[in-house]
């Protein structure tokens, strides 16, 4: 099922509802549930925050068929490779602890897998996450 | 939804969902915050880099004051997101049983 989405912050309570309202239909355990609520919105915001003048939507669509499938598209957006491990900051004591780059770590390690593609200006993101019925 | 408010015995309670859209209520709400803080995550469901972002942020703060944040009741799906992120050694962090 794919539904586009403003490309706002105040889109997540939509982008929530529309993949919780998938995955519970299909009564997915919250083991695969939170991790993919998480990355795409790890995935969403990083589309919004790293491309402030593009105003096309972003297309979101959602599938289940053994496992959880999310693509989200965004057209008119810098090229940003989700799958690239880049250097995160997880060991530093606190005072110089910085934030920057959690979000994509926190996806390429709770995603089972994660594709990128980028074509004249159209940047996709896909992930999958097992639908297994074990709270993993 | 996310909601957060100082409970009768002193803790502040998290609940709901802390997304990037939330983090201004969070954010506001904690920087008026000064001393030992007990975060209560017994009702928060869900947590993702912006709200790590923000406890971060108070952490350092309060740290400056020799005091700290001690988050009790946190769920699985937090504590991995935690663990993930390498909080477990720079917060007093402790899951729900």
């Amino acid at each position: 099922m794919r539904r586009d989405f403003k490309r706002h912050l105040d889109s997540l309570a939509g982008l929530y509802e529309f993949s919780e309202a998938i995955m519970a239909e299909k009564k997915l355990p919250d083991g695969v549930r939170f991790p993919v609520h998480l990355a795409m919105e790890e995935l969403f915001v990083n589309m919004v925050h790293y491309n402030p003048t593009v105003t096309t939507d972003i297309e979101v669509t959602v599938s289940v068929d053994g496992v959880v499938r999310v693509s989200l598209v965004d057209n008119g957006g810098a090229e940003f490779d989700v799958t690239v491990k880049r250097e995160v900051d997880t060991d530093s004591p606190l005072e110089e602890r910085k934030p920057g780059g959690l979000g994509v770590h926190l996806v390429q390690n709770l995603v089972d897998t994660l594709e990128y593609e980028y074509q004249d200006g159209r940047g996709e993101v896909i992930f999958t996450k097992g639908s297994g019925t074990e709270d993993v | 939804m996310f909601e957060i408010e100082k409970g009768s015995g002193g803790e502040v309670s998290c609940r709901g969902r802390l997304d990037a859209a939330q983090c201004a209520t969070a954010e506001s709400f904690l920087d008026e915050l000064e001393g030992a803080i007990t975060l209560d995550f017994n009702e928060l469901e869900y947590i993702s880099s912006a709200g790590l972002g923000i406890l971060l942020k108070t952490q350092k703060r309060l740290a400056g004051s020799g005091a700290g944040l001690k988050i009790i009741n946190v769920n699985n799906h937090i504590h991995d997101v935690f663990r993930y992120s390498g909080f477990h050694a720079i917060f007093d962090i402790h899951a729900k049983e």
